[in-house]
């Protein structure tokens, strides 16, 4: 793939990320989804990202990341089956919205503590060491998550085995009402100083300039089997989630994050580049909106799934007091 | 058939030996368990066999161990961390409970945590309040993981073994006043032990005594001692527990006593004690009752007033007996 095909693939999955977005956020509004966390202004460094990983590069993410699925390949519809819960979601309808899992992609199943996927991430790269595969771990987190000790032990573990892990902080500046500055008194990549990691801050609203940085680190991450802590820097445009109502705690911000939104960087340097045209833009745009109309009507049709899901799975086999529960409640 | 008198430690430290050798997948990960050989030894010499790779010192982070093992086994690989004490594992309470147990369910079957975590637990060892505690009934109370405990050496190779064969977590607990006070006749070969059956150590009709780890050894002895005719079950297999052996028991015998270190309340003989209360209560010829350690943090220096002893065991067997 050149260049220009890269950078086009990568829009693509921009516009098709922000339709699926506002779609699920409207839907949510219209009663016909739960709950959602929107991905909106994260969507240049996550696929900035993605497009310097490789097939089998593992990925340990978490809720926000619905632009990186969707840049490596899950489609649309998968993303929308879990958050439906409905009878072709992979995971049987069990988890809440925004807590994907797709094997499929080496994306692993999200939960809902912050980063308490740092650690297995750390595992997983473990177990590629050992096995002297070629391959690597990426794993994502918000700002909040640095102040968690699992992100500590992670860093750490990465640092002293010398691990391959990409720790992405995809900082967009709010843990739900908590800003940054009452986050940490550090910018979070300068702490990848204290674990004796690498450390580098990029600005996550620019596809641009996270694929270049990302893609010198992660071939050096290969290379030397050393982990790095890459500080994208985003802004949440949106609310923590469709449960949520900023204008409580946003009230002295002058701004919706409008002006500095990765779209908008990224079409002006698209069209700068030649790599599209302002028609070509406008037409993934509405090709994009129009297909994820079509697929959520198409998915929000499929029933849930049956109860004969409920009760298996929490085992490799089942034991004698899950099926006696199963008999009485079924 | 060959075979030789070990201690637990002993038959655990040759289990993993045993299997380490044939499955380059083990890897052992714990604070002190390489070069040290584990702060009770448990792991001795594995390090220098199989190499830091393999049997890893890790830094001093319990719930970076146990992450770092769950992801170790979503990638193929067959982790055994060990927690140096159970009361050092808090930490690691998170991964445990939300990532491990929950991993096969809440990924509809996707990704599994085969894991064995290994950990001594309770008392008898003047360890005072962290280096005693008996947290079983936290693990049990956690749907996704198998929660074992042997009571002797036999039962801990042939409980590993089935352990590492499982695709799902195990918190493998260990008694450590058990670690080097008996010894049992150890097969040389592979043998293994059914996770979820109980073991009935003891014949009788009179009563029943349930009990599992450290507690077997103490309730048996004094059923010999005072000629008691009762069934004394082993649980081996906390959760799930085997309700079949234990109430065809009960039935039998229309008493029921439960013995354990761990406080009373809610504890597994406030668990077993409503099982047979909703299927045998008209079996019962006397009030279900509980020896256990007490609702208190786990004291220092008066440690054998904390843990159940022959004269309460003595005290509610006189009370099964006498009720009328």
């Amino acid at each position: 793939m050149d260049e220009k095909e890269l950078f086009v693939k990568a829009y693509k999955a921009m516009a098709l990320s922000r339709a699926l977005d506002r779609k699920i956020v409207m839907a949510q509004r219209q009663g016909r989804v739960g709950f959602y966390t929107p991905t909106i202004g994260q969507e240049a460094l996550q696929i900035g990202l993605s497009m310097a990983l490789e097939k089998e590069d593992v990925v340990y993410q978490y809720y926000r990341d619905v632009p990186f699925m969707l840049h490596r390949g899950v489609p649309p519809a998968a993303i929308i089956d879990q958050i439906m819960g409905n009878s072709s979601d992979v995971e049987k309808g069990r988890q809440m919205p925004s807590h994907y899992s797709s094997k499929q992609h080496n994306f692993m199943s999200i939960q809902s503590p912050v980063a308490t996927n740092l650690p297995p991430a750390t595992g997983a790269a473990y177990a590629i060491k050992y096995r002297k595969k070629n391959n690597i771990v990426v794993t994502t987190f918000g700002d909040g998550s640095s102040s968690t000790p699992d992100f500590h032990a992670a860093m750490n573990l990465a640092a002293v085995y010398e691990l391959p892990v990409v720790f992405l902080c995809e900082n967009n500046k709010w843990a739900i009402s908590l800003p940054i500055e009452k986050q940490t008194k550090v910018e979070i990549w300068k702490k990848a100083d204290a674990y004796g990691m690498k450390g580098v801050k990029v600005d996550g609203n620019d596809l641009f300039s996270m694929y270049e940085i990302a893609k010198i680190e992660i071939e050096r991450v290969r290379k030397e089997k050393k982990p790095v802590l890459i500080e994208a820097v985003s802004y949440r445009i949106g609310p923590h989630s469709t449960s949520d109502d900023p204008n409580k705690y946003r009230t002295a911000e002058i701004t919706d994050g409008s002006e500095k939104d990765p779209m908008t960087i990224a079409e002006k340097k698209m069209i700068e580049h030649n790599y599209l045209t302002a028609e070509e833009i406008e037409k993934i745009k509405s090709d994009a909106k129009e297909n994820i109309e079509k697929i959520f009507d198409e998915r929000e049709k499929l029933p849930a799934p049956g109860t004969d899901t409920l009760f298996t799975d929490v085992y490799e086999k089942s034991n004698w007091i899950i099926d006696e529960e199963k008999e009485e409640i079924l | 058939m060959s075979s030789k008198q070990l201690n637990m430690v002993q038959a655990i430290n040759s289990t993993l030996d045993m299997l380490m050798k044939e499955d380059d997948s083990i890897i052992l990960l714990g604070e002190d368990i390489g070069k040290d050989g584990g702060v009770f030894r448990v792991t001795e010499g594995l390090q220098a066999k199989y190499g830091a790779e393999r049997v890893m010192d890790t830094p001093l982070v319990e719930l970076g161990i146990v992450g770092m093992a769950i992801g170790m086994a979503l990638a193929g690989l067959k982790p055994v961390p060990e927690i140096q004490f159970q009361d050092f594992i808090f930490t690691a309470f998170d991964q445990i409970v939300n990532q491990a147990a929950k991993m096969r369910y809440r990924s509809g079957g996707e990704y599994n945590v085969p894991m064995v975590l290994r950990t001594p637990y309770g008392g008898g060892i003047r360890g005072g309040l962290y280096h005693s505690q008996s947290g079983e009934a936290y693990f049990a109370h956690t749907a996704g993981l198998t929660v074992l405990s042997p009571s002797n050496p036999y039962d801990a190779k042939g409980l590993l073994i089935s352990a590492m064969k499982s695709k799902d977590p195990v918190i493998f607990l260990e008694p450590k006043k058990l670690y080097r006070s008996i010894k049992s006749d150890v097969p040389d070969e592979k043998y293994s032990i059914p996770l979820g059956k109980a073991a009935l150590v003891h014949e009788g009709n009179g009563m029943t005594f349930v009990t599992y780890g450290s507690m077997v050894p103490t309730v048996v002895n004094t059923v010999v001692k005072h000629s008691i005719d009762a069934d004394v079950i082993d649980l081996r297999t906390i959760m799930p527990y085997d309700g079949e052996t234990i109430l065809n028991s009960v039935k039998k015998t229309g008493k029921l006593i439960i013995v354990h270190e761990a406080p009373r309340t809610l504890g597994m003989g406030a668990e077993i004690s409503a099982f047979i209360s909703e299927r045998a209560v008209d079996y019962l010829q006397a009030p279900i009752l509980r020896v256990c350690g007490p609702d208190i943090p786990f004291p220092y220096k008066l440690e054998e007033y904390y843990m159940p002893n022959e004269e309460r065991i003595l005290k509610a067997i006189n009370r099964v007996q006498e009720f009328r």
